[in-house]
């Protein structure tokens, strides 16, 4: 090696950090602004007692409510059960993906992305078409088995939550445990059972220690968001008997204006989710210490096809199984959004009059479904571009930063997601009243917001695959004389395309669905596709609600099968 | 190496720029001026709704005054008078629509209105006008209702003791009053009702309700599925399955002991710098709007000369209208919301 490349090479690495740290600063700067300074005003509230002085009596009196004790604890519990719910349903389904190869694995990974994205209340009414006493699947039951009563009373009750939950969750856990799974090396697996070791035998101590992470992560961050629940808890859940934190910070910052209550409820539930991301992030750490990405040749060498028939059978009943567990409700939606009742007691008549009023009816709000479309599409467009990038340029600071930074920096980063849109449009609201001229700039902050909110989904599809880019490609690069922009361009970039495109669509489906910020923000000045479907929800106009919906699961379809595709082709 | 970094972070500042001037570019287009002569309307998202008279009403309002209006929504009824309060500091709202007469004591205690004696006042019945200051103008009103599903329900019930019986079980939609108005609207009726005892009424109907949403969208959406035959609603809910449907299906009913009020109303705020044009508006809303409103939001409109459309007609009057006084609402609504989550969680 000539002295002047190993010169260069000292250079590039120096400057490595700095120009990680550079390229992160715009991204720090927005969660600064649009999230960690609303977010600390709201909380700042929480030490302020009705006389407006200093002290602690707000939280003594809520951590000395009963009442409330029962909530948080009950938050945590259904929670926890939602999350092992989960566990169940999603591990053999990530086990299937990341192991063999079958017809539609495709559709089967875009289509369990979907629950996801859905506004909340499209999930309850889903749910009750398809499970509901006249849902459908018990009026099947009832002509096929002549039954009088609903076979299946499932819903109201508490399993209905952990049920809708599972639904809403499992889907994360297939896709991380699976993407893991994948690109675990295979080698140490093959060497086991050449050295004469069982299949069950590899399995118990190679695979599944090394899997522990994954699972762990995945679990923490189903845990999240079923802690956060709202409205699948309260309708599905039958009433206050399941009354989550969120329930009741809802309570008191919108209908009662006990600011300072719910200030101190949100810092509570802020700090029980810090917990968990913590026990998330570290794990995050540990495995990408544990795995490097080997050489891809090895990656799919696991990967084969179903041929026992056993095997082929339990394969069919599970993916059966999920899809009439996933696909039930969410197809309830489209079935509904083509049928309609000549009068309420006629019989359900196919039609296209639900998509017809939505977009070429003749009343005062000609064009309003088109035009959210458009909204909803532009913002979520300019969403995934920006927070895409803002993905990478995080992910590659946290990289290329130590330990203890490295742990801080995601913890910023992720606690978007710990943080109730409640609690954080109180924010927003109260940073409005501050006059700061923010009406004219509505889309901007509503984009920017989308960003934030959108932000930790990305980061979580993004840094893993960002750390398992093995330091040697690096300095390779750099030894080759290349320098720090070649490298992040030339090499990083292009490795991390499928976790970009994966981001990008995340974020674009999260962006479509959010209403809650969007709302706060635009005070309805900017009029979304999930803003309408409330409306309609909410003015009779069930049967187009369902034809938004389903327009809106459709478009995330395509997005998430695209995605796919350009895995595919990486 | 200097020139590449300050090249990269050119690239990079190029990108996030386009970004953002895309987005302001967009804003642009969405924008509204901010002028002084414009009028700040806030009002509940249903109002301002596509299928809300908001759109209606507003155009024909700036039509025929001149006066440009801006109608900004803020989430749900029980939360206007909660925004106006956070924004005390810095007003912006001249006129606010939808705040509920059960939040009288609290909007009069807030300072924040400016009474006004309107000539319109003559037009709507004395028992609609909650607010004897007229800081609040009642501009439609419905009484809550149980509704029922006619093909599913035989033994009507005519009062709330009925609603205890055990036919009914697992067969009432309600809403949870900590989020919804509605659901607010039912516990104040049962106090009404049954004054102290109120919580044994609720301990009775627990087993007959089948859930209890969040909001009155989802359980009347659940309603129409066909999960329950009867649900909380209002008593005019079935003019719009008439109006809109052709259908006679979902009924509503009046019970023995009256049916609790809804009433919303109209005010206008003190820092208003436009406090002529805010009265102008106040008047065409209790006007020539009527009939848009009532259409829109299926509810009776408060001027009494207003020529309905004849599915209204179709409604019966309740036998009593009920209402509870103000300044007990106010002093005793957390204390009946903790005792009935108390009850109802057990």
């Amino acid at each position: 090696m000539s002295i002047r490349s190993r010169d260069n090479q000292k250079t590039s690495i120096l400057n490595a950090s700095r120009f990680y740290r550079n390229l992160s600063t715009p991204a720090l700067l927005i969660l600064t602004f649009l999230f960690f300074i609303p977010l600390i005003i709201v909380l700042s509230k929480a030490f302020v007692d009705e006389n407006n002085t200093i002290s602690l009596k707000v939280f003594l009196t809520l951590l000395t409510d009963p009442y409330i004790i029962r909530v948080i604890s009950f938050t945590i519990m259904q929670a926890a059960l939602s999350t092992i719910g989960a566990l169940i349903i999603g591990l053999p389904g990530a086990y299937l993906l990341a192991n063999y190869s079958f017809r539609g694995k495709k559709i089967i990974k875009a289509i369990s992305a979907i629950p996801f994205i859905l506004p909340s209340i499209l999930v309850v009414l889903g749910f009750v078409i398809f499970y509901g006493n006249k849902g459908i699947l018990n009026s099947i039951l009832i002509a096929l088995f002549r039954l009088e009563n609903p076979p299946i009373q499932i819903l109201y009750t508490f399993s209905a939550i952990i049920l809708a939950h599972t639904f809403y969750n499992f889907p994360i856990v297939v896709s991380i445990v699976s993407n893991f799974w994948s690109n675990m090396p295979h080698q140490t697996a093959l060497a086991a059972s050449t050295l004469g070791a069982s299949k069950r035998k590899v399995f118990t101590t190679i695979t599944l220690p090394r899997l522990v992470p994954a699972i762990i992560s995945a679990s923490a961050l189903v845990f999240l968001f079923c802690f956060s629940s709202f409205a699948i808890l309260l309708v599905l859940g039958g009433g206050p008997k399941f009354t989550t934190i969120e329930v009741e910070i809802y309570q008191r910052a919108r209908m009662i204006g006990d600011i300072n209550g719910a200030s101190a409820l949100a810092l509570i539930s802020i700090v029980i989710a810090i917990i968990i991301l913590f026990l998330y992030l570290f794990t995050q750490q540990k495995m990408s210490n544990t795995e490097e990405l080997e050489s891809t040749m090895m990656k799919n060498n696991g990967v084969r096809k179903i041929e026992k028939l056993r095997n082929k059978f339990i394969v069919t009943l599970y993916t059966l199984f999920t899809s009439l567990f996933v696909l039930g409700p969410l197809l309830s939606i489209v079935h509904r959004s083509f049928f309609s009742q000549k009068s309420r007691s006629a019989a359900m008549t196919f039609t296209l009059d639900n998509y017809r009023k939505l977009f070429i009816s003749a009343s005062a709000i000609d064009g309003i479904a088109l035009q959210s479309l458009t909204n909803s599409l532009i913002i979520a467009f300019i969403v995934a571009l920006s927070s895409t990038m803002i993905g990478v340029m995080l992910s590659s600071r946290i990289s290329s930063s130590n330990k203890k930074d490295q742990l801080g920096l995601e913890i910023f980063a992720m606690l978007p997601m710990a943080v109730s849109s409640v609690v954080l449009g109180l924010g927003y609201y109260i940073i409005s009243l501050y006059q700061v001229p923010i009406s004219s700039f509505k889309i901007v902050l509503v984009v920017l917001a989308h960003v934030v909110i959108t932000s930790p989904f990305v980061l979580r599809s993004m840094l893993p695959s960002y750390r398992r880019i093995p330091f040697s490609y690096r300095q390779a690069s750099f030894t080759l004389g290349a320098n720090v922009r070649q490298t992040f361009f030339s090499i990083e970039i292009p490795l991390l395309k499928g976790a970009i495109a994966t981001s990008a669509a995340f974020a674009f489906a999260i962006s479509m669905g959010e209403v809650n910020a969007t709302l706060v923000l635009a005070d309805s000045s900017i009029i979304t596709l999930p803003l309408v479907l409330y409306r309609l929800i909410g003015s009779y106009n069930f049967a187009s609600a369902c034809a938004l919906g389903s327009l809106l699961m459709g478009i995330c379809l395509l997005i998430f099968l695209a995605v796919e595709f350009i895995k595919k082709e990486n | 190496m200097e020139v590449c970094k300050v090249k990269t972070r050119k690239i990079l500042n190029v990108l996030l720029l386009s970004v953002l001037c895309l987005s302001v570019g967009f804003a642009s287009g969405n924008q509204e001026k901010m002028d002084d002569d414009i009028l700040t309307v806030y009002a509940y998202d249903s109002f301002v709704s596509e299928w809300g008279p908001g759109p209606i009403v507003v155009p024909r309002f700036e039509e025929a005054t001149g006066i440009k209006v801006n109608l900004v929504s803020v989430g749900n009824g029980g939360e206007l008078l909660t925004k106006l309060e956070l924004e005390k500091n810095s007003p912006k709202a001249d006129v606010v629509i939808g705040i509920s007469h059960e939040l009288l004591s609290k909007t009069l205690s807030s300072g924040l209105f400016l009474p006004y004696e309107s000539p319109v006042l003559q037009d709507i019945p004395i028992s609609l006008q909650f607010d004897e200051t007229h800081s609040l103008l009642p501009f439609n009103y419905a009484s809550y209702s149980f509704n029922y599903d006619s093909e599913e329900l035989e033994d009507i019930p005519t009062s709330l003791d009925d609603l205890l019986d055990e036919k009914y079980k697992r067969s009432i939609i309600i809403m949870d009053p900590r989020t919804s108005s509605v659901g607010m609207g039912l516990l104040e009726w049962t106090v009404k009702v049954y004054g102290d005892d109120y919580l044994l009424w609720w301990e009775g109907v627990k087993d007959n309700i089948l859930t209890i949403a969040d909001g009155w969208s989802s359980g009347y959406g659940l309603f129409t599925e066909g999960e329950a035959p009867i649900v909380l609603s209002y008593i005019t809910s079935p003019v719009y399955h008439l109006m809109y449907e052709d259908s006679d299906r979902y009924k509503s009913t009046i019970f023995e002991e009256g049916n609790y009020v809804a009433l919303e109303g109209v005010g206008i705020v003190k820092s208003s710098n436009q406090k002529e044009n805010a009265k102008k508006f106040v008047d065409f809303l209790l006007t020539d709007a009527q009939l848009d409103i009532a259409i829109a939001n299926i509810m009776f409109p408060a001027n009494k000369h207003v020529i309905l459309p004849p599915e209204f007609a179709t409604i019966q009057e309740p036998i009593e209208i009920l209402s509870l006084d103000h300044d007990v609402i106010n002093t005793s609504r957390d204390t009946w919301i903790k005792e009935w989550v108390e009850v109802m969680s057990k």
